[in-house]
């Protein structure tokens, strides 16, 4: 082909302007520099401009940062950037979309990029600190998400977890999705953000939109990717074995004296100190590993003028941090993305998502070994001939109960999950009313299938520790599918603008599994033959199961904003769903009402607020993750004499409830303001949620049995200030600062008429009373420490218990002179009252960097693995224990001494164990270089690499691992590692 | 054309929205509800019903002694454990004491559990054809009757109740507490309303649950209920329709009543059924007797177990006995021990006793001194020689009267003499049949003192009939004996202290 180059001055421009989603945008200004020709996209974003020679081309659209280019003929395509703090971002609602502006609950949005700076196989890690009143707790096992609860926690026996929306299909748990799949994710927080999700909505709702290709663009290839270790952080110091020692010592337990004894005895005396044995092993050095993440994101993506598509492949692994034992986590995805335009009103789209992950799991007891094994016994121990196939060293050689040892545990067990997930969903949209009156229907399928298989290898440790092989197996699938159609009106009469919906939405839930088990493997060691065959006849079992569930909706929304000034939003949703028999129809109505004061004349000369919004809302929605009834009802067989002859009956058992899904009411009030030239913004929430009838057990006074019925009533309440401040000193060189704080208070409001409910184990008792946060820790609180005798024989309450010095004093609560059950009171709630979170970025050249903290205050964990010491008082302890413990007067108030830690008086579940679990936390650093118009390919190169420190650094007062406890007992938890990767994200 | 596309259109967006269909709501796969079971087996239905039956029969030990402890007719059994249960008969109430609790509980859990085997039994009439209909009709209302009986029993021990009607106990103390008259009227009706579907036969003659209830048990607790009402003339027509039945008879052996031969007789109206099913091991279905047994003995068949000696006939009773000369009835009711004989002969009325009082029972078992009682009872005795070989627990395979016709025929005397009108037999004539039994002169021109004498003799130690019977006269002052005083405040016991925190019973 012939290029003839125009001599002419001028020339034709032709392009597309596109919002960084690749949506195009219609209405932007275009505007060259010298010549002052304009032009103004149209519906696709299309434009045609003459531009004079050497000048350039400015690039407006209103909350868009503007852009001044220099145009490269005879097209173009301009990617406009969002301008942070703008409030015309669209914000994605329960079946549509909304202006920022416009929202009048509580709704926040996470940018897929600031997802990607958390390396983790799941998206729900990345949250952590960035939303304020959205509490994540992670868990360091390899693919295994983080813990989410939004505005608290509303129900006793249910499940608090939100429901997220991924392109249109629920999901309860959300592993199978790449973080670098996603766009964006917007977070709904109040009852009328989610009551058009109804049943679903109760423990919040975030929708997630995956990314998707772009009408009118060439292909693009992308990667993204990176590689790192995670690093085990804040390794709990346990006792070594001189520390050990002198406690056994001191201890006065003869069996724990001779235990040394024989240790000394078996593997001889240390030389340094001939008091102790020569082993000293440090149990969490020899087991705790640094161990490799990364992640490989190829895709490419592109339109035509009718149809674009996204085609992008994902493998992730993850190691553990356990050695020995396999405890790893990879997945493989395929994501494809398609939608065309048949016309200019008629679009279909299909989306579809595979996910293959195989998953390794330790025994969670393994961290509990990991504790208490003493230090004084070695992995190995050549002269226990009896252990097989490995000559691990038995605790019991040594005179203790326990073969204490935790390799076997590590090394004996493989216990794999296969999770597989094929998710797909279709759509066809018709505008019947151009741009007007839309309808959609959707259909979304999810086929989860997931396979489990656990071998135990046999293995003897010596002195009647025999374990003998077993295998189980478990298969289960998910099939859910939903059917979704919708009829959106959109429409503006004068100052009148008005957005309608209804809608239809079918759900179909369905599960199955199978399982089954036996012992006794032909060739246990052999993975080829891990299967129910190969095990012995008389031990197999197996059981299945299924359940389904279906629930049909209908819902509506009204959006409404009268010259941007006075907002409305109301929604309604009726559900029916098939897992409640005694009430399948349940009613979600919600609203919000908006006031733009900034809008008003009176507020027109203020320069000092750009926009201000007053916004409050009321909304109800239902946990649908509490069971569908309680209680046993079943039948039992009897039998009985009939004219002295043996008769069979049968009786129900009638303690038995059908419950209904539980009911959360939540007021929200708010300010969402701007000042300072958009340049600040500050988001302010209050908000109420009152579960209206929780689920709890109630004492059945009649038949005296606890059962559990829809009675009780919780509230969450808390503050949530968002502030963020954006700022360009020039051209070169932007940064921007943001804080995010929220408070929450958790209250138990009504329980029925019953003093408390209990949970937690008798002897770490935790107790849920009117007045106070649910599940509160509950026991006695510790005055001190008895000193000296004279303290000891001065105190009544010492000597009818026969206290030393060395025991814990308590607090009478009640004056009475004794210390009993009524001397406990609640020391404390799991759920933390203060949160907050910060993040600073800055571009500066090709550089980026961004930094975010993270902490929290006012919880509290109680450490079950030094409480456990009522049980296993022969085992280890951590260091700061055995250092601090009581050993003479003055020497310690707080701890007791090694005899003492022994004694049931000072075992009592008291605020010796239950610890100050604020933290503070440097949750992510990422420093970024970007390469431009890097010509690899003969084409324009677009490249970063990064450095990312996830977690670098956590400060915390508690005597354990992680401060980052599952609901605050901390027994066998997973710690959550430092991680340090190198990234690379590549456009072609 | 525009038109026709729109509505085109419009029908298909119709057609989707409408295919969402509400049936599905109905379906759960997976939920198993106790309806595992197959109601369209309806030969089925007699499970349930013999699990309401299983139910009753298995009685906590205390409930029997709590309920019947406070007559004249029996005393505690000296002091040791069970403080407040001797403290419970003289009358000093403690609403803290486990007994109120575990009884109060014991017999309200049957009254529900017994409500959910009647669901249970309509489950299996959705599917019954022909007579088994009226069969399903009969069961609910046998249940009834069990159940009325054991509401019958809670509501004379502790008045105002809540009325359990259903299984959920929360809909039932929605409906608040109601008083004993109440609870009687209620019991009198629900009588009323089960009579046309039970069997009109002795409970003896009925082949598929043999002993089970009938007609007559319904109406004799209509009767029962009737007489805590006062109204006589109820009480004289249930009764009366009873004997005019002339099924029932009065069985001839008193003393063997009380053991196994008398066992399911023709005097029976309602029994509980316990039996070892005469063999020596293996399943056993009985009643705790050794709680009334002697705590020694010398069984007349080695190996005997004895008793806790827990339920003494009281000196009063025993006196009342020797004073009007009875034998067969104070023989069968006592077993004298001979520190209870020598503590009988300090009196110097008594100092002389027939020569059969002796501490040697009429088959042979010696009753030995025990600390904590005199006398036991013996109306809740078996013989060592009537024990199934190999079995030893002191009463084994022993059953417990309930409601016999004797007290029918005493009910209906008493009517009378209350001035209901009989239409079957004199007052003399029921007396006289309870007495000639007894081995007793016929009397005439009974009054209603004899009619409660009678009773005393013929019902002692049996559900606390005497001491229902002194308080619905306002005899307090036979219910004053032995250093106690009775008074109007002590005639229900107090509501356990664990109900009265979770329920709303003031």
């Amino acid at each position: 082909m012939l290029f003839i180059v125009t001599v002419s001055y001028s020339q034709e421009l032709k392009g597309v302007v596109l919002d960084e989603n690749n949506i195009p945008l219609p209405g932007a200004n275009i505007v060259c520099t010298n010549s002052n020709h304009n032009a103004v996209t149209d519906f696709d974003g299309n434009f045609s401009i003459k531009v004079e020679k050497g000048e350039k081309i400015k690039i407006s659209y209103i909350g868009y940062r503007t852009l001044e280019l220099t145009p490269t003929f005879p097209s173009m395509t301009i990617v406009m950037e969002m301008e942070s703090n703008t409030l015309n971002e669209v914000v994605l609602i329960g079946y549509g979309k909304q202006k920022k502006a416009d929202l009048t609950g509580a709704i926040n949005t996470v940018d897929g990029k600031d997802i990607s700076r958390t390396p983790s196989s799941n998206v729900t890690a990345a949250l952590q600190g960035k939303v304020a009143g959205v509490m994540v707790t992670n868990s360091g096992a390899p693919g295994v998400g983080a813990d989410i609860k939004l505005r608290g926690v509303g129900t006793f026996i249910g499940d608090t977890k939100p429901l997220f929306v991924v392109d249109g299909m629920y999901y309860n748990n959300i592993d199978f999705l790449d973080p670098s799949d996603i766009k964006t994710l917007n977070i709904l927080k109040d009852a009328s953000s989610t009551a058009i999700f109804g049943v679903k909505g109760a423990g919040g709702v975030i929708i997630i939109e995956t990314k998707t290709g772009s009408y009118n663009k060439k292909a693009e290839f992308s990667y993204q990717g990176y590689t790192g270790v995670q690093n085990p952080q804040n390794v709990l110091k346990m006792a070594n074995s001189e520390q050990f020692v002198t406690m056994a010592y001191e201890s006065g337990s003869q069996a724990d004296i001779d235990a040394v004894l024989s240790a000394m005895q078996r593997y001889g005396r240390s030389r340094v100190n001939p008091n102790i044995p020569d082993v000293n092993t440090d149990w969490y050095k020899e087991i705790l590993q640094q161990s490799i993440i990364t992640n490989h994101n190829v895709g490419f993506s592109g339109g035509s003028e009718t149809v674009n598509y996204l085609v992008s492949a994902n493998y992730f692994k993850q190691d553990g941090l356990l050695s020995v034992v396999k405890n790893e986590y990879e997945r493989m995805n395929l994501h494809a993305k398609v939608e065309a335009k048949l016309s200019d009103r008629f679009k279909v789209g299909g989306n579809f998502i595979f996910s293959n992950a195989t998953q390794y799991f330790a025994e969670n007891g393994v961290w509990n070994q990991i504790y208490f094994a003493v230090p004084i016994l070695p992995i190995y121990d050549e002269t226990n001939e009896a252990a097989t196939p490995i000559r691990y060293a038995n605790a019991k050689d040594i005179g203790y109960r326990g073969t204490q040892n935790p390799f076997p545990t590590l090394k004996f067990i493989d216990n794999k999950y296969k999770k597989r997930s094929l998710l797909t969903s279709v759509f066809a949209e018709y505008q019947i009313l151009p741009e007007k009156l839309t309808f959609k229907t959707m259909y979304n399928g999810a086929y989860r299938p997931e396979d489990q298989r656990k071998v135990n290898l046999p293995y003897t440790m010596g002195l009647t520790s025999e374990n003998i092989s077993s295998l189980y197996v478990a298969n289960s699938t998910g099939f859910d599918q939903t059917w979704d159609n919708t009829l959106t009106y959109n429409n503006s009469f004068g100052n009148h603008n008005v957005v309608l919906l209804a809608g239809t939405s079918y759900r179909d839930e369905a599960g199955n599994w199978f399982n089954g088990s036996g012992s006794n493997l032909v060739n246990p060691f052999d993975s080829d033959g891990w299967y129910l065959g190969n095990t012995e006849l008389e031990t197999r079992t197996s059981s299945s199961g299924a359940n389904r569930f279906y629930a049909i909706s209908y819902f509506g929304r009204l959006q409404y904003n009268y010259k941007d000034k006075y907002l409305m939003n109301v929604t309604m949703r009726a559900e029916g769903n098939s897992k409640y028999t005694k009430n399948p129809w349940g009613y979600f109505p919600g609203v919000g009402l908006g006031w733009v004061l900034s809008e008003e004349g009176f507020m027109s000369n203020s320069s000092f607020f750009d926009f201000l919004k007053l916004r409050a809302s009321w909304g109800r929605n239902g946990n649908d993750k509490v069971p569908a009834s309680a209680g046993a009802n079943q039948i039992y067989p009897v039998s009985l004499p009939i004219d002295d002859t043996q008769f069979s009956g049968t009786y129900v058992e009638s303690t038995y409830t059908d419950f209904e899904w539980e009911i959360f009411e939540e007021t929200n009030a708010g300010i969402t303001a701007r000042f300072l030239d958009n340049k600040l913004s500050l988001d302010l929430d209050y908000f109420v949620r009152d579960t209206k009838n929780a689920i709890i057990p109630v004492y059945q006074p009649i038949v005296s049995t606890y059962l559990y019925q829809n009675a009780g009533v919780l509230r969450n309440s808390g503050l949530e200030a968002t502030l963020s401040w954006n700022n360009s000193i020039n051209e070169n060189l932007r940064y921007n600062f943001g804080l995010n704080l929220a408070s929450l208070s958790n209250e138990v409001v009504d329980i029925y008429n019953q003093d408390y409910i209990d949970s937690g184990s008798a002897e770490f008792r935790q107790r849920s009373m009117e007045g106070e946060a649910i599940n509160a820790f509950f026991g006695y609180e510790v005055a001190g420490v008895y000193q000296n005798l004279s303290e000891v024989s001065a105190d009544p309450v010492a000597t009818t218990n026969n206290l030393e010095p060395g025991d814990f004093r308590y607090v009478d609560q009640n004056n009475d002179g004794l210390i009993n059950d009524d001397d406990r009171v609640v020391l404390g709630s799991y759920l933390p009252s203060f949160t907050f979170g910060a993040n600073f970025g800055m571009d500066y050249r090709n550089w980026d960097f961004s930094l975010s903290l993270f902490g929290q205050t006012g919880n509290k964990i109680l450490n079950r693995k030094r409480g456990e010491v009522i049980w296993t008082n022969d085992q280890n302890m951590d260091a700061d224990l055995a250092i601090n413990r009581w050993h003479g007067e003055g020497t310690s108030d707080s701890y007791p001494s090694s005899k003492g830690l022994r004694k049931g008086w000072n075992q009592k579940m008291s605020d010796f164990f239950v610890e100050d679990g604020s933290y503070f936390r440097i949750q992510n650093i990422q420093l970024g270089y970007n390469i431009k118009n890097l010509n690899i390919f003969k084409t324009s190169t677009e490249a970063r690499v990064y450095l990312t420190a996830e977690r670098p650094f956590t400060y915390f007062k508690y005597n354990g691992f992680s401060a980052e406890v599952f609901n605050g007992v901390d027994s066998q938890q997973y710690p959550v590692p430092a991680v340090y990767t190198f990234g690379l994200n590549v456009k072609i | 054309m525009k038109n026709t596309k729109f509505i085109i259109i419009v029908g298909l967006i119709l057609m989707f929205f409408a295919t969402a269909c509400d049936s599905k709501l109905d379906e759960r796969d997976g939920i198993f509800e106790a309806s595992s079971t197959d109601y369209s087996k309806t030969e089925n239905m007699v499970l349930p019903m013999l699990g309401s039956y299983e139910r009753i029969y298995s009685r906590g030990w205390e409930d029997f002694p709590l309920l019947s402890l406070r007559g004249d007719d029996v005393n505690a059994g000296g002091l040791g454990d069970q403080q407040d249960y001797t403290e419970t008969d003289l009358f000093n109430y403690n609403k803290d004491y486990w007994m109120y609790n575990s009884v109060w509980q014991n017999m309200h859990r049957d009254m529900i559990d017994i409500n959910a085997n009647i669901n249970e039994i309509l489950k299996f009439k959705e599917y019954a054809t022909g007579d088994e209909i009226a069969l399903a009709d009969q069961y609910v209302a046998e249940s009834k009757v069990l159940r009325a009986w054991l509401q019958f029993q809670l509501s004379r021990t502790w008045g105002k109740l809540f009325i359990i009607q259903t299984n959920s106990p929360a809909d039932d103390i929605a409906n608040g507490l109601k008083t004993k008259e109440e609870i009687m009227q209620y019991i009198s009706d629900l009588m009323d309303e089960a009579i046309p579907d039970l069997a009109d036969m002795r409970p003896n003659e009925r082949t598929d649950i043999r002993g089970g209830v009938t007609k007559y048990t319904a109406l004799a607790l209509k009767a029962m209920a009737n007489l805590e009402l006062k109204d006589y003339q109820k009480v004289a027509d249930a009764t009366g329709q009873i004997i005019n039945s002339n099924k029932f008879e009065l069985f001839d052996d008193y003393y063997e009543l009380f053991k196994k031969p008398g066992k399911l007789s023709d005097e029976s109206l309602f029994e509980f059924q316990y039996s070892d099913y005469g063999t020596s091991a293996g399943n056993s279905f009985n009643y705790l007797n050794a709680f009334f047994g002697p705590q020694g003995w010398t069984p007349a068949i080695s190996g005997a177990a004895d008793g806790w000696g827990f339920y003494e006939p009281s000196m009063k009773y025993i006196k009342f006995m020797l004073t009007r000369g009875e034998v067969v009835r104070l023989q069968t009711s006592v077993m004298f021990t001979n520190r209870g004989i020598d503590e009988l002969n300090n009196d110097p009325l008594f100092a002389t006793l027939p020569a059969w009082v002796t501490n040697t029972t009429p088959d042979g078992d010696v009753i030995n001194d025990y600390a904590r009682a005199k006398f036991a009872s013996g109306k809740n005795y078996l013989p060592s020689n009537q024990l199934t070989n190999g079995r030893t627990d002191y009463g084994s395979g022993k059953n417990m009267h309930v409601i016999r016709y004797a007290e029918v025929l005493l009910m209906y005397a008493e009517a009378l003499k209350q001035g209901a009108t009989g239409n079957a037999i004199t007052a003399d004539a029921a007396v006289n049949l309870v007495r000639q039994r007894a081995g007793l002169n016929n009397i005439t021109g009974v009054t209603l003192q004899n009619v409660m004498d009678e009773k005393y003799a013929e019902l002692a130690m049996e559900w606390g009939v005497r001491y229902f019977d002194m308080v619905r006269l306002n005899m307090y002052n036979e219910l004053s004996y032995d250093g106690r005083t009775f008074t109007e405040s002590k005639v229900f016991l107090p509501y356990p202290q664990a109900q009265v925190d979770a329920l709303p019973l003031e």
